[in-house]
């Protein structure tokens, strides 16, 4: 009788539901079944078990992958968000119409789509054509290999990065400054304290739950970067990861094993592992932020 | 800057002086690279990088004439069709798609609908890595590589869509529904002529959102558009700038130039829209 009741519901749901079902919840759960197969996508899948997971986890490849990764999280996650706060807190120490200036500019390289961050960062960093080379030239510094050199392409791939997201938390962080009483600051003030002690002891608690956000936000983006470095390093399905695969990432290592060498088993199996990984992390920032606010 | 605005930065500290030489430093590495690949398009070839380094454009005809060359000489005008037909089916997809079920969990109530809720949400947490795979295998196994409905239908069921126009119908006052439904309208009526109207800030933002969403996505077409005539934008451009494409710097950066118009346009018409629908997620999540 309710169900009857509820059918318009059920109806106007229907579109939505159907998609998700088959375009998420399939997928998971296929996914997570063809990762016990060993299957090229063409002939019938045969059952391994546990094969594919400890061929990833035992790859070389696969731990070069997570060594790159740790590394780059390590560096990015911080130094982006460190950016944007400060940028939030600059932009913040403007008013009216320079302020609405420079958070425009500041947020133009956001609305670049990623594969075009790369694509531009690469001519910049080119060895010879390069802008960034010519200005290091002007004042007596060598040609740096940006994309070649093995111990300096992580950092140029950073340099893209936190170009192109900087803005992006800004926006964010900057909302969460906009929100804080003027009177905290005053109140600091006459409590003596100064521009820094301002900013540890009021804005950085007040801005907490946005700042919890955007690192979270750059924690499971970092976690599966994939266009940049791989329009950086000019790879393909069968050739990726740069020179001495200095930027080889989980999932590009995940197409590469799924598209370039035809294991979609392994790669589901690649697929559910980062998954783990990425939620696990979401969760401990979760409960790390509970533990916080209860205590 | 104009002598009206100068009244207002009343005295020159070290702090303002060096707030404003940071502020304009800045300012200058995040329009950069944006400005020198319009340079490097509209530049006089001839000209060595050790003479031009390209700070500044030198040629308009040159430029026209590497527009023309990319959009007659090579398939970019075939994957610009498919990049828009791709981003605006994608958009009103997510928009039909998102507002009928937000309306449905904003509005009403019906057995199931916490779990369903609650379900859907849990998906904001998964990572494309997890999906992307077995998505790609059920696309190939429903014949649906290299067509437009492989390229738009996974990507309708937006949960972020979801999320926001259902914490946005919220609002919407249940005694306007009611008064409609007095009326004699239907159930689709209701959210047609009631509650469609009513979240038009919404849906904008969200339209917003997914255009720079659709427009810059590269993993989606690199893996499901296999053939050339359905090659999007994005990977046009990335074929442009592989190691193995022998162009020239001015033709390569005319492709990446093409590619950034659209979202710069939008950038210009919808700036605060497109800053605040960003700066929202940040509170809501």
């Amino acid at each position: 009788m309710r169900l009857t009741k509820s059918l318009p519901n059920f109806m106007m749901l229907t579109p939505f539901m159907l998609l998700f079902g088959a375009f998420f919840l399939y997928p998971i759960l296929s996914g997570f079944g063809y990762s016990f197969f060993d299957w090229d996508g063409i002939h019938e899948p045969a059952f391994v078990g546990l094969k594919n997971y400890e061929m990833i986890l035992n790859a070389r490849s696969s731990r070069i992958a997570a060594t790159n990764l740790l590394t780059y999280v390590m560096i990015t996650v911080p130094l982006g968000v460190s950016v944007a706060f400060g940028l939030a807190l600059l932009v913040d120490h403007f008013q009216g119409f320079w302020a609405r200036f420079f958070r425009s500019v500041y947020f133009v390289p956001v609305v670049m789509p990623l594969f075009l961050a790369a694509t531009i960062w690469r001519w910049i960093y080119a060895p010879n054509f390069g802008v960034l080379n010519l200005i290091l030239g002007w004042f007596g510094f060598e040609n740096v290999r940006f994309l070649t050199d093995p111990d300096v392409m992580l950092y140029s791939l950073i340099g893209v990065d936190v170009w192109v997201s900087a803005g992006f938390n800004m926006v964010i962080l900057l909302a969460g400054l906009k929100d804080i009483p003027r009177h905290y600051y005053e109140a600091a003030r006459l409590d003596g304290a100064n521009k820094l002690q301002e900013i540890r002891y009021v804005t950085l608690p007040m801005i907490r739950p946005v700042m919890i956000f955007v690192v979270t936000y750059s924690f499971i983006s970092a976690l599966q970067v994939f266009d940049i470095p791989w329009l950086l390093t000019g790879s393909s399905f069968l050739d990726y990861g740069g020179r001495r695969d200095a930027l080889l990432f989980p999932v590009m290592d995940m197409m590469g094993r799924g598209f370039g060498r035809l294991g979609f088993g392994q790669a589901a199996a690649y697929g559910f592992l980062l998954t783990l990984v990425i939620v696990a992390i979401t969760a401990t920032i979760f409960a790390f932020q509970r533990k916080k606010e209860n205590g | 800057m104009s002598i009206a605005l100068l009244p207002r930065m009343s005295r020159i500290t070290p702090w303002s002086v060096a707030k404003w030489t940071l502020a304009i430093c800045i300012a200058i590495v995040a329009a950069f690279p944006i400005w020198w690949m319009f340079n490097v398009v509209f530049a006089d070839p001839g000209q060595p990088v050790s003479l031009n380094p390209r700070l500044y454009p030198t040629s308009f005809s040159s430029g026209i004439s590497n527009i023309q060359r990319v959009l007659t000489e090579t398939g970019y005008l075939r994957a610009y069709y498919v990049s828009v037909a791709y981003t605006i089916l994608t958009i009103a997809g997510v928009l039909l798609v998102s507002s009928m079920a937000a309306f449905e969990f904003a509005l009403f109530d019906f057995p199931g609908k916490r779990i369903l809720f609650a379900v859907v949400m849990l998906s904001l947490m998964v990572p494309m890595a997890a999906t992307l795979i077995p998505t790609y295998l059920l696309v190939a196994r429903l014949g649906w590589l290299n067509t437009m409905q492989g390229l738009v239908l996974p990507g309708l069921a937006s949960a972020f869509g979801l999320f926001m126009l259902t914490q946005f119908m919220k609002s919407i006052p249940r005694e306007m529904l009611e008064a409609a439904r007095l009326d004699g309208a239907s159930h689709f009526q209701l959210y047609w002529h009631v509650a469609l109207p009513l979240s038009r800030t919404a849906l904008v933002t969200l339209a917003i959102l997914t255009f720079m969403k659709t427009w810059g996505n590269f993993i989606w077409p690199l893996v499901v558009s296999q053939k050339p005539e359905m090659f999007t934008v994005s990977q046009v451009v990335s074929l442009f700038n592989s190691p193995l494409s022998h162009t020239t710097v001015d033709v390569v950066m005319t492709a990446n130039l093409l590619a950034a118009v659209p979202p710069l346009i939008f950038f210009l018409i919808f700036q605060r829209r497109i800053v605040e629908g960003i700066a929202s997620t940040g509170s809501k999540g």
